[in-house]
């Protein structure tokens, strides 16, 4: 079961860092980065 | 560029929340009293906890007479923090003369490495001791998610209650608990085998809860300690304390004052004091609220009459809290050598409540 949540907020975080990398908007960059950074916290399930 | 930047950004921050989640992992210092005759962990008591995040030390004050056998938790809720506090007082300050006291200052111990989600509670909070400044965990009320997970959708308890998905982690809804269930119910097994291999006699489990709920200032007692429990409340009565009555319902199950009666039939007794910084209707959660314990919004609900405590402005103080804790331990041990003589328990150097309240807990903490 933990794998399975590992690849899923694995998926998610790859997905968010490829958002950052390809959005041009200073605030949108901002915000997905925000999200990152809880997503991180999840994927090293950091609590 | 602006990504990298951004990346960069990400990841020091995520840093530095690490640094400050992973704190909560570094278990808070004790400094047992000179009277400590043991110091074990749970594991030795039930070896599958030996190095899970449930394992949590175990103290033993054994007196050189035989007398009766005390258990003393503290932190089955780790966000109740005058009944780990007292029990840490405790493990600080006595000698037993005659009978045995087992205290457990952390029952859940992984409870204590987070905190409540969406609370904004302080991670930790500070008292003032004659050494300086000492710091003291604020934990979750239920086992950490990273350590037990996931939550199951409806959780159905050792005892066969159903309860919601969440109380899977709720340390006094696992009792008796199981050999090979989820890590909360191994720690409630571990305690049960602590209880039997001990032939502990009596169970104090010290928690607080909010001002608007009814089961406040209490003593909740298993009808097999009814007897205890009315001449501990006539004995602090006198003293000046107020405490209500409440017995164990008979058909809520996996809490510690009905399964420590039910299954290893001993007397059971769960006290509960009123803690602003835990209830629905506090101001902004701080430091200040659990220890100096005074906030406008209960002050004006105990005006409107919607509390079961009085509270006014000066607010219920953790020292009062802690002292309303040692009051009735106290009294429930008088009461106890009172009706079974042979079950005498000396404690020397037991924190005095008044003391306590009049001088602040540091006086008494290393």
């Amino acid at each position: 079961m933990r794998y399975i949540y590992h690849l899923i907020v694995l998926y998610l975080t790859g997905h968010l860092i490829w958002s950052l990398v390809r959005e041009k908007k200073f605030w949108k960059q901002a915000g997905i980065a925000m999200v990152l950074i809880m997503f991180l916290l999840r994927l090293f399930l950091i609590e | 560029m602006k990504a990298m930047l951004f990346l960069g950004l990400t990841l020091a921050i995520s840093l530095l929340a690490s640094r400050e989640f992973l704190s909560m992992h570094r278990p808070d210092e004790i400094f047992p009293s000179q009277g400590l005759t043991a110091s074990r962990m749970l594991s030795d008591y039930f070896p599958a906890l030996k190095s899970t995040p449930g394992d949590t030390p175990v103290y033993v004050y054994e007196g050189k007479e035989r007398g009766g056998h005390i258990l003393i938790l503290g932190g089955t809720h780790p966000n109740e923090p005058a009944g780990y506090i007292t029990a840490i007082l405790l493990a600080e300050n006595i000698r037993v003369a005659k009978g045995k006291i087992i205290v457990i200052p952390w029952a859940n111990a992984s409870g204590f490495t987070h905190s409540d989600p969406q609370e904004g509670s302080p991670q930790r909070f500070d008292i003032k001791t004659i050494s300086g400044r000492r710091w003291f965990k604020l934990g979750s009320r239920v086992t950490n998610p990273v350590h037990q997970w996931p939550d199951p959708t409806i959780y159905v308890n050792p005892m066969g209650q159903k309860l919601a998905g969440v109380e899977a982690r709720n340390l006094n809804r696992a009792y008796p608990g199981k050999a090979h269930g989820n890590l909360t119910e191994k720690v409630a097994f571990g305690i049960m085998k602590l209880i039997k291999e001990e032939a502990i006699d009596l169970g104090i489990d010290l928690h607080e809860s909010a001002p608007e709920y009814p089961v406040i200032n209490a003593i909740v007692f298993h009808e097999n300690s009814a007897d205890l429990a009315a001449l501990a409340q006539m004995e602090l009565q006198a003293k000046g304390y107020e405490f209500r009555l409440e017995g164990s319902p008979p058909n809520l199950r996996g809490l510690s004052h009905r399964e420590w009666g039910d299954e290893a039939k001993i007397k059971a007794i769960l006290m509960e004091t009123p803690n602003a910084s835990h209830g629905r209707l506090k101001g902004k959660p701080s430091i200040s609220l659990i220890v100096d314990g005074q906030d406008k919004y209960y002050e004006r609900a105990s005006r409107l009459g919607r509390l079961f405590v009085p509270f006014g402005p000066e607010g219920i103080p953790l020292k009062s809290r802690v002292g309303r804790h040692l009051a009735g331990l106290n009294a429930i041990l008088k009461s106890l050598t009172e009706l079974e003589p042979e079950k005498l328990v000396e404690v020397e150097n037991m924190p005095d409540a008044a003391e306590v309240q009049a001088r602040g807990i540091g006086a008494s903490l290393r």
